[in-house]
């Protein structure tokens, strides 16, 4: 497990509060680039708050995130999105009346005009990025049937295939293998190091500790909305103060 | 008879014109708006004025009609398209009774509750516009051009972009969909071209008033495109033609007392509105089955 | 003195809008239904109030008694048979929302076949005006009218705070799951909701008809500007609504000071835009987080 290259996103003591509950507190850690992190913690620990506190869906109390080095706290999430920055949902959020095809289509179009900038070779290397993404998840026979038509696995993989055609460079996945079956759980580790190969960088929010054992280059542990821990994976999941956190010893 | 027919055939090409561009961001953005008699009202009296007092023709009076709903659409769409659903709605039934006022009282530009009268005929260069054949080949003209452009937008990354609002607005800015900037476009286009049945409008009947453009306009045509059925090209033309054969269809029941016609007509469409969205929310002509798989 | 008479006069008009927009608040608060069928329980209240008093010459508690009865079998109609089946396979907003329009449509149509279309009053001893200064004149109505709505908003607050019932009613509105950790089922506490809010507009619809009049079209209208009130009042607030209501028909019926009378409305609508451009989240509503 590798430990990464650059810095790309970093926060640095972010903290959301909703009424008197921490949902994030005071939390810094760093994505590095290439390597896949995976944030763990129990139900409720803040982690799906972190994301959205990172795209810009929630505003922080106090601390900053940046991004390549320049501060994106207040930016719009859109603008976010377009720096790069993507990422998936827990329930998915897919266009559902929408087919397979225009999923995947309509994620590199991301002008607001009635036509796209490019002209023809910006259409050409758009339809190339929705291809290849539509191949990369083997959905491309599958292109035109309705997003709400497909089955689980199909769907799970229907959403990986969106942040791959929009080009994003820093994958935010929640819970992206959550119920899959072993075989497709197989798949879609290879594509997520496929990924790393070409310069992807993944950020992952898991509860399967086996499934983060076979991914991650680093793991994050939050709990209540605090950075437990934060390193290497073998040494965290070997300590037994965090199983029991995780394990829900501690009394509730 | 003939007559009849070609007046009715008229006033529905008139009306699949406003159901079609409502239904563009009603069915395909999922912009709730009651204000769409407003933009139609905006287009007759522009394109009566500058026909008048311009010596307009056609073409000019309603390019001057789409410009005018364009910009008054975004005076509601820009404050009102950053909030929720549910404001949208609101502000759009403000903006509704704000112009009913301002077309009853503003008696300089729309001749108050007289409205503007003696309107010339519609003029292209070398002919004019003046037999009622001749207005139903301009309708059915118009009515395909709107379909067109509405086909084209659908179609296009703009109709996608749209769609994907609708389905998950959510979604579809985190993949960085600049979401207000595209719903106000939708807004502005769906506006201008119903503009173009406000200018037929005014051209065809020789006069305005603010009646044809109140509240009950707009709820009017709401039903038509719900009945008709979102989503799809062909559905708000559909509502429209029954919404207005229903009057005609109505007169033929017998023992029907005339003077309550215009109440059962509308507790018809009340009636037709609450059951489709109780046992097929994709009206008459739309998706077989709008369930969503992981509510 | 016409400041004055305009002052009383909005205040009336306030506790009507009031009235009618707390109602409506409850409903939406709690249940999340935009229940803009609302107005036809006002148009029902109103006509049924009138009827039982003009027509049958009844007392008018019974008139009362018999709005109360149908308007709240009216809103729990509509919770049971329209949303909740509507709910159950799409619920979105939208659909919702066209049922609820268009069975105010079939109400509004309905009454105005029943019992015409034209203005009705209902003509008491309390609706005649009384010169109790030089240029003012009041009716007991207004003063009826302003006691009313504030007895009313102090026996809900009441009810909602001190009872089990409300309690519940407060948690739907706040986190639906909560609601069965405290024994209480969801559906009922909606028709609870649908109920008292509905029950509400008797009130509202009754002084409506010993003031201005009423026409089919009556319950349509007020439940405009009540939308209005909740808005600017701040979604998810009822003494929001409360205040909102207020202050809406003191702008309506102050404005006549400057304006010509046809433009009172429009300064309602005027009001609304300006809250929704610059203060979407109304005087107390809560400002809603991002997506």
């Amino acid at each position: 497990m590798s430990a990464g290259g650059a810095v790309l996103l970093e926060t640095t003591g972010m903290s959301r509060a909703f009424g008197g509950l921490k949902a994030v507190d005071n939390v810094s850690f760093a994505l590095r680039e290439g390597i896949v992190t995976a944030l763990v913690g129990p139900n409720g620990a803040g982690k799906t708050t972190l994301f959205n506190l990172i795209t810009g869906h929630l505003d922080p109390n106090a601390g900053d995130v940046t991004w390549l080095g320049k501060s994106i706290k207040g930016v719009p999430h859109w603008k976010i999105a377009r720096s790069g920055i993507g990422r998936t949902f827990q329930d998915l959020k897919l266009f559902d009346q929408m087919t397979v095809q225009e999923n995947v289509q309509t994620v590199t179009e991301r002008g607001a005009w009635l036509w796209q900038p490019g002209g023809k070779a910006g259409l050409a290397e758009r339809r190339a990025r929705a291809e290849h993404a539509l191949a990369a998840v083997r959905l491309a026979d599958r292109r035109h049937a309705r997003a709400v038509d497909l089955a689980y696995a199909e769907r799970k993989f229907l959403s990986v295939a969106r942040i791959l055609a929009s080009g994003a460079r820093l994958w935010l996945l929640d819970e992206p293998a959550s119920g899959l079956d072993p075989g497709s759980y197989e798949r879609f580790v290879t594509l997520v190091r496929d990924q790393l190969r070409h310069g992807i960088t993944v950020c992952i929010i898991e509860h399967n500790l086996d499934i983060v054992k076979g991914i991650s280059d680093r793991i994050a542990f939050l709990d209540q909305g605090r950075l437990l821990a934060d390193g290497d994976p073998a040494s965290i999941l070997a300590d037994p103060a965090l199983a029991a956190i995780y394990f829900g010893e501690r009394a509730a | 008879m003939l007559a009849y027919l070609n007046n009715l055939a008229v006033l529905i090409s008139i009306n699949a014109i406003l159901a079609v561009t409502l239904n563009f961001v009603l069915g395909y953005a999922g912009i709730f708006s009651l204000a769409h008699a407003v933009f139609f009202g905006v287009g007759a009296y522009t394109s009566a004025l500058v026909a008048m007092k311009l010596g307009g023709g056609f073409l000019l009076s309603t390019a001057a009609a789409m410009a005018a709903s364009a910009l008054i659409s975004l005076a509601l769409a820009l404050p009102a398209l950053r909030v929720r659903g549910e404001y949208f709605v609101a502000a759009s039934l403000g903006l509704q009774m704000l112009a009913l006022t301002v077309f009853s009282e503003w008696k300089v530009v729309t001749g108050g509750i007289g409205g503007i009268s003696n309107i010339p005929p519609a003029r292209f260069p070398g002919f004019e516009i003046s037999s009622p054949a001749q207005y139903l080949v301009l309708a059915l003209g118009c009515l395909a051009l709107v379909m067109l452009v509405v086909a084209l937008l659908v179609r296009s990354s703009f109709g996608r972009s749209l769609k994907a609002i609708r389905d998950d607005e959510t979604a579809a800015s985190a993949f960085g969909k600049n979401v207000a900037v595209i719903k106000t476009i939708a807004v502005a286009v769906s506006s201008a071209l119903a503009a173009v049945a406000g200018s037929l409008y005014a051209f065809y009947l020789s006069f305005v008033n603010v009646e044809s453009f109140t509240l009950d306009t707009s709820v009017y045509l709401m039903a038509m495109v719900i009945i008709g059925g979102t989503a799809t090209l062909v559905g708000p033309v559909v509502g429209a033609v029954l919404i207005l054969l229903l009057p005609a269809a109505l007169s033929y029941l017998p023992g029907l007392p005339q003077t309550e016609v215009g109440s059962i007509q509308q507790i018809v469409y009340g009636l037709a509105m609450v059951l489709l969205m109780i046992f097929r929310p994709g009206g008459l002509w739309g998706f077989r089955d709008q369930s969503r798989g992981d509510r | 003195m016409l400041l004055l008479q305009l002052l009383i006069n909005g205040l009336q008009l306030g506790a009507i809008y009031a009235l009618t927009a707390v109602g409506f608040a409850l409903i939406f608060g709690s249940t999340k239904v935009f229940h803009v069928a609302h107005g036809a329980a006002f148009t029902l209240a109103g006509y049924l109030f009138w009827w039982s008093i003009n027509a049958q010459e009844w007392h008018w508690a019974v008139g009362l008694a018999l709005a109360v009865a149908v308007v709240v079998a009216f809103g729990l109609f509509m919770e049971r048979f329209i949303y909740r089946p509507i709910q159950r396979h799409e619920g979105a907003f939208f659909t919702v929302f066209v049922a609820a329009f268009g069975m105010q449509v079939i109400v509004q149509n309905l009454v105005g076949m029943v019992f015409g279309r034209g203005f009705e009053t209902v003509t008491v001893s309390l609706s005649r005006a009384a010169e109790i200064a030089p240029g003012l004149f009041v009716a007991p109505i207004a003063g009826i009218a302003i006691v009313v709505a504030i007895v009313f908003f102090i026996g809900l607050n009441l009810f909602l705070l001190h009872t089990h019932v409300g309690t519940g009613l407060r948690a739907l509105a706040d986190n639906p799951d909560l609601v069965r950790v405290f024994g209480l089922e969801p559906t009922r506490l909606a028709q609870v909701a649908f109920g008292l809010g509905s029950a509400l507009v008797v009130p509202a619809a009754a002084l409506t008809a010993m003031s201005q009049g009423i026409n089919p079209g009556i319950g349509a209208h007020i439940m405009l500007i009540s939308l209005a009130a909740t808005i600017v009042g701040g979604i998810g607030s009822l003494k929001g609504a409360a205040y909102g209501g207020f202050l809406l028909g003191l702008a309506e019926s102050l404005a006549v000071w400057k304006l010509d009378p046809q433009w009172s409305e429009a300064v309602t609508f005027v009001i609304l835009f300006v809250f929704i451009i610059f203060r979407p989240a109304g005087f107390l509503g809560r400002a809603q987080g991002a997506k």
